[in-house]
């Protein structure tokens, strides 16, 4: 077995947001030494924490901040700018140490007229387009279930910070990487971005019905969906087994959105006389791409996770938790324990002090 | 100027669809050499998904194409063809790192698998991204970002909340989140490679990597065995939240208010009536949207949402696919960049998400057009004959243009 790839490479996670504690969460997880400056007020639930803090070094220590960061490899933080909160100097850092990587996760990004503003996961997620074409058309738009846009921003995060280390193995040099949350999020429009910015016209939600062949509907137990690209469509149809089907209209691309209504109806009526299993093990057969609607808990028993070992798990005062562990196979993973609050002050203020020295 | 840091890795880029190219724009972004590889009949669906109306060449002719494979090259390479094969284990040698994100059988199928691609070059990489991985009892299936998101779970969190009904993410919300996941498996192995001089197999699940934004529910659900609601716009770690329509054509604004100290701030940058009688949290939280709702009803949502940043409340405007394009945040940023391309007049396209403050990746050149560098990768790169390319041709095995394109 490999040593991980992050072996001997020090983290250090500032600022106690969601993002930075996802992005550390996967430098830590694949070897690197991962030291949280805990916050003065905690703002991740305990679940939350749970899931994101565990295989990390707990410090607090706002005493010795600039020191730790100097002592570390990649700092990753979240401090808001104008925030009097803000501990590190980013620009001050990367001149005192040039190989060091620094990644800064906010929601705006370092400088702009909205830099200083607030933000939460739903405002972020708001100002990042995502959330105009979420949510039924007659109804408000909807945020995304979960904290989306943290998430999004802490595996940019992530993405960036093992990136720029790599610069700096090769050339040299770390860098100071701004991330915005809204930007990561602006970027990743799929056809709705180019095509307005084409247009001018806006793409509106569509609930849970793009056409009649990419949606999702109820079925015998719960919902299921499916995404039929043209290729897949025949398969689709002829398991629809409806003889209307072979007519040109529904059989022509260009015809078939007219009459999108009654394909709806008759796909209506397919899905509910199907299970999730059915509709699922039916797709596996005829390739067409059909999906459920799977709960947490349906997938903590899922025989494909179980076989991959996906989930790792962690010890906590209420009971063993379940989370998920590596993001994909390949690369040596390691599941963390959960340190509490503060516990490795004394010890990481020792070990990365006197390297430091 | 500073390099970027991935500059002089070379990539040879087998994705179609949204989440490989999304993940080869990102390691475009940061230096690396892409050489996207599409066969002349089976080339990325999205270069004709959405087909503009009375192009020549719609293949050349997509924005939505463009907008994720600018800043690569094109070669074309029928790999079902033995000779396509073979140039293909050919350019192997001369790339770090491969990626595709095929059905989990095809590669295989094709005769081009992680152990092949390794008698080409030993320490190359390989970065598969199928749905649901290489093994276990669901690999057959076939999966696009909305029946990830299905099957990861996320979706059963996704709804209103007073009707049971699952919403999916308006977009295929598992596509960028697995490319960018598939970036950091490749840095990462590029790391390792450099450490060890090995290369590495990564086998990404798409379905894995997006469970991996819900971590929270998979602790609510083994510790205590509860189902996350679905809670529509509200947040129950907050005082109150909401979303709310204003003036103008779907308009709307989201506000949090976290504390109560922050309704309170809300209260009196919009001027509402501040006390709140002592009722149970949810009938509370209503009477706050029924305040909110009638004061921003009639107020611009820009307006609005300046004067609660004032306050220092955080809120944020539901920004719509053409307003985003016009947010003057992000034109302060210079987000939105116009690049030329030949069969297209310019339009706003994101620049990289990754602000390398003294790299500062910029974007270079438009989408390739179909097979554009197949001439300077076949000779220059790999240095095949004039008739070894003659010979390619005949055979259909390269081409300028895709056989019998339709709709994708």
């Amino acid at each position: 077995m490999h040593e991980p790839v992050l072996s001997g490479v020090r983290v250090l996670e500032l600022g106690g947001s969601l993002p930075v504690a996802f992005a550390a969460k996967w430098l830590a997880g694949f070897g690197a030494d991962v030291v949280r400056v805990d916050p003065d007020s905690e703002t991740l639930t305990p679940d939350e924490q749970v899931y994101l803090l565990a295989g990390k070094r707990r410090v607090s220590a706002s005493f010795a901040v600039e020191s730790l960061a100097l002592a570390a490899d990649i700092v990753i933080e979240g401090d808001q700018l104008g925030s009097f909160l803000r501990r590190v100097n980013p620009a001050q850092l990367r001149r005192q140490k040039p190989s060091i990587v620094v990644v800064s996760i906010t929601p705006y990004g370092q400088d702009g007229p909205y830099a200083a503003n607030q933000a939460t996961s739903i405002t972020s997620f708001a100002m990042g387009g995502i959330m105009s074409l979420t949510g039924m058309p007659q109804r408000e738009p909807l945020v995304t279930g979960g904290s989306q846009s943290q998430y999004l921003g802490g595996l940019n995060g992530a993405g960036a910070a093992v990136t720029a280390y790599l610069g700096s193995l090769i050339h040299g040099e770390g860098d100071w990487v701004d991330i915005s949350i809204q930007e990561c999020q602006a970027g990743m429009l799929e056809l709705y971005g180019p095509g307005a910015a084409v247009s001018g016209v806006p793409s509106m939600r569509a609930g849970n019905h793009v056409r009649a062949q990419w949606a999702i509907y109820p079925c015998a137990d719960g919902f299921a969906g499916v995404c039929a690209l043209e290729r897949q469509t025949p398969a689709f149809f002829s398991l629809l087994n409806d003889p209307e089907l072979a007519e040109e209209r529904f059989r022509d691309p260009l015809q078939r959105p007219q009459h999108d209504d009654e394909l709806q109806a008759k796909c209506y009526a397919w899905f509910a006389d199907h299970t999730k299993q059915e509709i699922l093990d039916l797709g596996a057969q005829y390739k067409v791409p059909f999906g459920a609607v799977m709960t947490p808990a349906d997938l903590l028993g899922n025989a494909t996770l179980a076989e991959r070992g996906f989930f790792d798990t962690v010890a906590t005062p209420g009971g063993t938790a379940m989370i998920p562990g590596r993001p994909f196979l390949g690369l040596p993973w390691t599941p963390g324990e959960l340190h509490s609050a503060g516990q490795d002050t004394e010890e990481v203020m020792g070990e990365w002090l006197e390297a430091l020295s | 100027m500073k390099k970027l840091p991935l500059d002089g890795v070379r990539v040879a880029d087998l994705t179609m669809m949204w989440a490989g190219p999304y993940a080869t724009r990102i390691l475009a972004e940061m230096g690396a050499e892409i050489i996207k590889i599409e066969s002349p009949r089976a080339w990325d669906n999205i270069r004709t998904l959405i087909p503009q109306p009375g192009v020549e060449e719609p293949w050349n002719s997509s924005y939505y194409f463009n907008d994720y494979n600018r800043d690569k090259k094109s070669l074309t390479l029928d790999l079902a063809q033995e000779a396509g094969k073979a140039t293909f284990l050919k350019l192997v040698k001369h790339c770090d790192v491969v990626i595709e994100n095929y059905r989990a059988d095809v590669l295989d199928s094709l005769g081009l698998g992680y152990e092949v691609l390794t008698t080409a070059r030993p320490d190359i990489i390989l970065v598969s991204m199928a749905g649901y991985g290489k093994t276990g009892p669901e690999r057959a299936q076939v999966g696009f970002g909305p029946i990830i998101e299905q099957m990861s779970a996320l979706t059963s969190l996704t709804g209103y909340g007073d009707d049971g009904v699952p919403i999916k993410t308006g977009l295929s919300y598992g596509d960028p989140v697995a490319g960018m996941a598939a970036v950091t498996a490749a840095v990462l192995a590029l790391i390792k490679r450099r450490k060890t001089g090995e290369g590495t197999f990564i086998d990404l699940a798409q379905r894995e990597v997006l469970s991996t934004f819900i971590g929270e529910a998979f602790v609510a659900a083994s510790l205590r065995g509860e189902t996350t609601a679905q809670r529509g716009n509200r947040e129950a770690r907050y005082f109150a939240q909401g979303v709310y329509r204003c003036a103008g054509d779907e308009q709307w604004l989201a506000v949090s208010m976290r504390t109560l100290g922050e309704w309170r701030s809300v209260a009196k940058a919009l001027d509402l009536t501040e006390e709140l009688t002592d009722v149970p949290k949810e009938a509370r939280l209503d009477e706050v949207d029924r305040r909110i709702g009638a004061a921003l009803a009639s107020m611009d949502p820009q307006e609005a949402m300046e004067r609660l940043a004032k306050a220092g409340v955080p809120a944020g405007r539901v920004l719509n696919t053409v307003d985003i394009h016009n947010d003057p945040h992000l034109e302060a940023r210079g987000y939105w960049v116009e690049l030329p391309h030949p069969r297209m007049a310019p339009w706003k396209q994101p620049r990289a998400s990754w602000q390398f403050k003294e790299a500062q990746p910029a974007m270079k050149r438009h989408a390739p057009l179909f097979g554009e560098h197949n001439r300077e990768i076949l000779s220059g790169l790999m240095g095949l004959s004039d008739a070894e390319i003659a010979e390619l041709e005949r055979l259909e095995v390269i081409a300028g243009a895709p056989v019998n394109p339709g709709i994708g």
